[in-house]
């Protein structure tokens, strides 16, 4: 067999660079109980997007003749107290959740990174004041915190978000604050400084990004509680505050005195927020893990 | 003028157990284009030194509390901090030990050297590319235009130390420090590296301060050195004058604690008593006393400063023709300095005076 010279010399690795977020993905592929997480959260995300395709009853208005009926081929998960069907309502549940969820972390999200950028960005008494405000917040359980928000502004969409966004920044001000003092003293930062590097663009360029991978994971978890307590919320009576709105959280309340005679009507709400949770959460943890940078080569 | 003026510079550290005194007034200088080295044991306050020059001692702990730096004349201690930024990078930069680490892990080679580029200079970022390509091609990585925009984990220890020496001379600084730039190397790449450096700063006439404390590596490297301890310089000279004359009792100590090929089989190596001083106290004496083998009782008290081997001979501060000057009370001979252990008759290192033994002795209980 005749070797070609072109086999012969040493064969050359080179491989287009892939970067830090490829081969996250790549690891979060690997990972089985992140791939049954996001298929959860896939089926929450179609419903939602999907919710008048999936279903052509208005998940507000029902017949009352059909009232309390169990599922059936034409109600899927049967119909509630005022003949509303369930399985539109749950679709358009996901929608509100999805939403209120969503834009809960985003805003704890904007406003944590604010505060912990300042804090672990400037130091020194910024820094102290900041971090003495966030400790009375966290000292604070989130949905406690939030209950009082909701009580204090009033029901309704907005505050719901406020509330439970409120309820996260302390959350994400730490965990980004933290980050921050670690990379400060990196060797890599003191190089930065030594070939001239302002401090802003240390900050911004420099640590920021290195200091982003442990907020995504924790945002992504955050998106798992912000569900459960938009849900909770509705649960305690403090959700949208429209009855005609469909809200996991409410519909638990509204059939909670009928557990015995139409299990269904909880069962289905509460299966979403837990198949939703879950998602997140198994999500969360493999995004750790793929992002984790003692794995990381 | 020299390019570099250190008049002694002195630096403390505030800490919560008191006041530690890392550099205590050292002063020497560079001249354009040579290189120096600073050799001593871990903690003698040759990195401290280095950062002090560079400014970037760690807040609020690390201050200089007194001396002169001045580059070309220039008073570094005195400008603001927008004014020090401008000069790094610029006329002084600075190589780190670990090269691993001391490249940003989520920024490409480009994105990080493009970055330094534009920061000092008024090219564009095409500009800035093509010559950033060229500097990556100038310090040996093949293949420079696909390898620019790879991640710093995709490269070995070794070129990532290429690389941190293309963005410390991308922008012809005319001082360089490099501390202990291949400490963390595997010896064959060592020397490659080594030689890139002396090869690129010989050629744009760069002044370099090499921090080590591989004495091999300081004799290939350099044309002077500092010998520190403890926060002094305790003896300087030419690099061949110091290997072939020895003086100071820790130079000493040094040079026959590492094993040489040429020695006769079977000679042990002699290693220095001892570990270096604890630097929380104000120095009293010599700081080498506590393990020096030829101490006097005056050693106890007395620190003495750097003078001229040969007394009486004009000092000379910089380049080939540097004065040798050792800081001692009792110079080794040059048959001690080759055996490595005092050969006079009947001498005994002098006993700590009482005082010092109380405090020696108090200092090893356990709080």
């Amino acid at each position: 067999m005749t070797v070609g010279a072109a086999s012969i010399s040493r064969p050359v690795r080179e491989r287009a660079s892939r970067g830090l977020w490829r081969d996250a993905g790549r690891r979060l592929l690997r990972n089985g109980p992140a791939i049954v997480g996001l298929v959860c959260i896939l089926i929450f995300v179609v419903g939602a997007l999907l919710a008048p395709v999936l279903s052509s009853y208005d998940p507000s208005v029902g017949k009352l003749v059909d009232r309390m009926k169990p599922p059936s081929p034409a109600h899927l998960m049967g119909t509630d107290l005022l003949g509303r069907d369930e399985f539109a309502r749950v679709l358009y549940g996901a929608r509100l959740s999805l939403q209120l969820g969503t834009i809960s972390v985003v805003f704890g999200l904007f406003f944590g990174i604010v505060i912990g950028a300042a804090a672990g960005g400037l130091g020194g008494k910024v820094d102290a004041l900041l971090m003495r405000i966030v400790d009375v917040l966290l000292a604070i359980p989130g949905i406690l915190l939030a209950i009082g928000i909701v009580a204090w502004l009033g029901r309704g969409q907005i505050q719901i978000m406020l509330a439970v966004g409120v309820s996260y920044t302390p959350i994400f001000a730490r965990l980004l604050r933290g980050s921050l003092l670690a990379l400060r003293e990196a060797d890599f930062v003191l190089a930065g400084r030594s070939i001239g590097a302002s401090r802003l663009r240390l900050l911004v360029r420099h640590m920021l990004p290195n200091a982003l991978t442990p907020l995504i994971v924790q945002a992504t978890l955050a998106l798992a509680t912000a569900i459960i307590d938009v849900a909770g919320l509705g649960f305690l009576g403090l959700g949208p505050g429209d009855p005609r709105v469909a809200e996991w959280g409410e519909m638990l309340t509204d059939s909670a005195r009928f557990l015995q005679s139409a299990p269904y009507l909880i069962f289905f709400p509460a299966a979403a927020i837990v198949i939703s949770a879950i998602g997140f959460n198994l999500v969360g943890d493999g995004l750790r893990e793929a992002l984790d940078p003692r794995l990381r080569r | 003028m020299a390019l570099l003026e250190v008049e002694g510079l002195l630096v403390r550290f505030r800490t919560h157990d008191g006041t530690v005194y890392a550099v205590n007034g050292v002063s020497f200088q560079v001249d354009e284009g040579e290189t120096l080295g600073l050799v001593g044991e871990s903690g003698c306050g040759k990195s401290v030194t280095s950062l002090a020059l560079m400014r970037l001692l760690p807040k609020p702990a690390g201050r200089v509390e007194g001396g002169h730096v001045r580059l070309d004349g220039t008073e570094l201690l005195d400008l603001s901090e927008a004014e020090m930024r401008d000069l790094r990078g610029r006329e002084l930069a600075m190589i780190f030990q670990d090269p691993m680490t001391s490249l940003n892990p989520v920024l490409t080679i480009q994105e990080q050297m493009v970055e330094t580029i534009r920061a000092h200079t008024e090219l564009t970022a095409a500009q800035a590319t093509a010559r950033a390509v060229e500097l990556l091609g100038t310090v040996g990585i093949p293949r420079p235009e696909t390898r620019l925009k790879a991640f710093p984990h995709e490269f070995s220890g070794g070129m990532r130390q290429r690389v941190m020496i293309a963005m410390a001379l991308a922008l012809h600084p005319r001082l360089l420090i490099a501390d202990e730039p291949t400490t963390a190397l595997d010896v064959t790449i060592q020397a490659q590296v080594l030689e890139l450096l002396r090869a690129l700063t010989a050629e744009a006439r760069t002044a370099v301060i090499l921090i080590t404390h591989d004495l091999g590596v300081v004799a290939g490297m350099t044309r002077r050195i500092n010998v520190m301890y403890a926060g002094y310089i305790v003896e300087t000279a030419p690099t061949a004058e110091l290997f072939a004359h020895p003086s100071h009792p820790y130079t000493v100590g040094l040079l026959h604690s590492i094993p040489r090929l040429d020695a006769p089989e079977g000679e042990p190596l002699i290693p220095i008593e001892g570990t270096p001083p604890d630097q929380r106290h104000a120095p009293v004496g010599c700081p080498f006393a506590p393990r020096c083998a030829w101490r006097l009782p005056a050693c106890w008290t007395t620190n003495p400063p750097l003078e001229p081997l040969v007394p009486g001979t004009p000092v000379v501060l910089t380049g080939d023709r540097a004065t040798h000057r050792v800081a001692c009370l009792n110079l080794p001979t040059a048959e001690e300095a080759e055996a490595g252990m005092p050969l006079r008759d009947g001498f005994v290192a002098a006993p700590a005076p009482g005082s010092v033994v109380d405090e020696l002795a108090t200092a090893e209980v356990p709080a």
